[in-house]
């Protein structure tokens, strides 16, 4: 019977699916988005299902006035019109169906299920866990499924974070070279206590500064307020821009205090907090100073002189592993110059800084070469560590450069890969 | 830009280049952990005066070249060695060449490959084909050190980074080896700061010796 048949179509539809792509994640839809076109969708087949059936109810209706005698055209023209809506609402239906498929929401599996539209189906984690209710909890905006998931990602985040702000407590981890390393220099302790006394002395930026160009000649330094170096950071040529890079470096030092003996104002000390050291074509370092005006450092990063960028700062990290890995090694530095002498920490730490000068030339003291295969990363790396404990500053301008590697205390002209390092210590 | 040594592969005395040297080199970039990352592709252009007697053509400079590079595709770099001159232009100047018809090309070659990511270090290896032809000329590899631009500060990293990749090479026993010849770039008036026209001028020294390599392949064999 003619009524009958648009509600079988509409079965026969839902059953009779064309190859079904029942992949539930849509692709950069995130979970509650999804949930809530669906719902939307539902809701539009629930409202074509009301219209088709009243559509079958008119029909039936057409049907029975014809039936009737002395009727007019009227009934056929009622019949064909209704036909016409019917099918658009079979249509429409056919694509909701057809984009419920497509979202998962109907798939082989459910159709068997009466009443279900999926969304009570448990979900399996990939740790195991059974979740009841999964689309509820990432409507809820929980980020992992599981307890298990979430416990994960909050220990991977504090474990960064950890890494990042407290690098010397990793030292503790390593247990066993570290107290050697203590050991074997416990003697040179003595040398050390009669340079601290020269070395405060340098009790504010400018003192530490002079002293230090005075030491190293090749060693360009520029002072900032934090905000001018962002601005000066965000307009350094990057090494895709290939122009000449002497003039337009010349331009861009308009916002930065440059530090020149005697001219000097007061109120620019104040407000000191950036330390730029450059090396030219070698590399670029950033210290940063908190409080402002003081001499205590807080962060350091190293980069290529080619980087440009606002993440060049102190706490930004380079797109090259060299000196990602020289700035990792920085950080513990750091802390272990605040933590032996807070006073001297600035003057210890950009000395440290400028034995980096030699990074691309100077081979490890340890395997004589220049560049060696990390193992852990797999990468090709110059010697990138240079050792911090008992560095002596002052020391720098009477060491010779090919001082013998037995001699402790001249530590600081050493330089180790990675690998070669840790079993120095 | 980053600093960057064209190499190219120097056969041994009576043998010739072959795709097998060249997949045996991509798996040698492979065994040092160089991460395959995509293709890239040059093309240098030999050009010749176009004269109403032939007799005029020895007039002109014969060493004039045109490359171009997958890094700067809205440039075109032309190379007299000869005269040591170099110039970059814009890509749009090979459109007035053809108007001008003054030089045409005599023969037109693609340097063909794929491109290595190894840490801080950047590997192209090509394969070196005339153009409309599958005929393998040569292998060149490129080898680029990111972090730095100045020639001179990069020389050591380079030269340790070259003696690492021979080593690597000499152990597959090929019949052959890479060669790196520095042009001397102050003669063609460029810097310390590496920029594209420094790697145009060492193709053009490259294809010099490749040039001078099959011509005595070929004489050895008259």
């Amino acid at each position: 019977m003619r009524p009958q048949q648009p509600q079988h179509q509409q079965q026969r539809q839902l059953e009779a699916a064309p190859n079904a792509n029942p992949d539930p994640a849509q692709s950069g839809e995130a979970p509650p988005k999804q949930v809530a076109l669906a719902m939307d969708r539902l809701g539009d087949a629930a409202r074509l299902i009301a219209d088709i059936r009243l559509g079958a109810d008119r029909l039936l209706e057409a049907l029975f006035v014809a039936a009737q005698p002395h009727q007019s055209t009227k009934p056929l023209h009622l019949f064909r019109k209704e036909d016409a809506s019917m099918r658009q609402h079979l249509q429409d239906l056919r694509s909701v169906g057809r984009q419920l498929e497509e979202s998962g929401v109907l798939n082989e599996s459910l159709r068997s299920r009466s009443n279900s539209w999926g969304l009570h189906m448990p979900l399996v984690c990939p740790d195991g866990a059974v979740v009841a209710y999964a689309w509820k909890r990432q409507l809820a905006g929980q980020a992992g499924a599981s307890a298990v998931d979430r416990t994960r990602l909050a220990l991977k985040a504090f474990t960064d974070q950890k890494r990042r702000f407290f690098p010397h407590l990793d030292d503790g981890l390593d247990g066993q070279s570290t107290e050697s390393a203590l050991k074997k220099h416990c003697g040179p302790q003595v040398l050390m206590g009669n340079h601290q006394e020269e070395l405060s002395d340098y009790k504010t930026i400018s003192d530490v500064l002079l002293h230090l160009e005075k030491e190293v000649p090749t060693l360009k330094v520029f002072t900032y307020e934090r905000l001018d170096w962002l601005k000066r950071a965000s307009s350094l040529p990057s090494s895709a821009n290939e122009t000449s890079i002497g003039t337009s470096k010349e331009h861009n030092f308009h916002s930065s205090n440059k530090l020149r003996p005697g001219s000097l104002s007061p109120v620019a000390t104040e407000k000191i907090s950036v330390i730029e050291l450059l090396f030219p074509s070698i590399f670029r370092a950033i210290v940063s100073l908190h409080p402002a005006g003081s001499i205590d450092p807080d962060s350091v990063a190293f980069f290529s002189p080619d980087e440009g960028g606002s993440y060049i700062h102190s706490r930004g990290f380079s797109v090259y592993h060299v000196f990602r890995r020289i700035t990792e090694h920085a950080a513990m530095a750091l802390q272990y110059f605040l933590g032996s002498r807070a006073e001297t920490a600035l003057h210890s730490l950009l000395h440290w800084i400028c034995s980096y000068q030699t990074l691309f030339t100077k081979v490890c003291s340890k395997c004589g070469r220049l560049l060696l295969m990390d193992r852990k990363s797999a990468l090709l790396l110059p010697p990138v560590y240079r050792p911090y404990r008992q560095f002596s500053a002052l020391k720098i301008s009477s060491t010779q450069p090919n001082s013998s590697a037995k001699d402790t205390s001249s530590d600081l002209a050493q330089a180790y890969h990675v690998g070669c390092f840790s079993e120095e210590a | 830009m980053t600093l960057k040594w064209v190499l190219h592969w120097q056969p041994n005395a009576g043998s010739t280049v072959n795709s097998q040297i060249l997949s045996e080199v991509s798996q040698c970039v492979e065994s040092i952990n160089g991460v395959k990352e995509g293709r890239w592709r040059a093309t240098l252009t030999f050009y010749k005066p176009h004269t109403r007697e032939q007799s005029m053509a020895v007039d002109f400079p014969r060493d004039f070249l045109g490359i171009s590079l997958p890094e700067q595709p809205n440039k075109y770099y032309f190379i007299i060695r000869g005269q040591r001159i170099v110039l970059e232009a814009d890509s749009s100047i090979q459109t007035l060449m053809e108007k001008l018809q003054s030089y045409k090309t005599r023969v037109a070659l693609h340097f063909d490959g794929f491109q290595y990511q190894l840490g801080d270090f950047q590997l192209r290896v090509g394969k070196v084909v005339p153009t409309h032809s599958e005929n393998l000329r040569g292998i060149v590899m490129e080898v680029e050190y990111l972090p730095i631009s100045s020639v001179e500060k990069a020389r050591q990293i380079m030269e340790e980074f070259l003696d690492i990749w021979q080593e690597a090479v000499s152990k597959r026993s090929l019949p052959g080896h890479f060669m790196h010849m520095e042009p001397n770039f102050a003669e063609y008036g460029l810097a310390d700061h590496y920029t594209s026209q420094h790697t145009a001028v060492q193709y053009a020294t490259v294809m010099a010796q490749l040039i001078a390599t099959v011509q005595a392949v070929q004489s050895v064999r008259n």
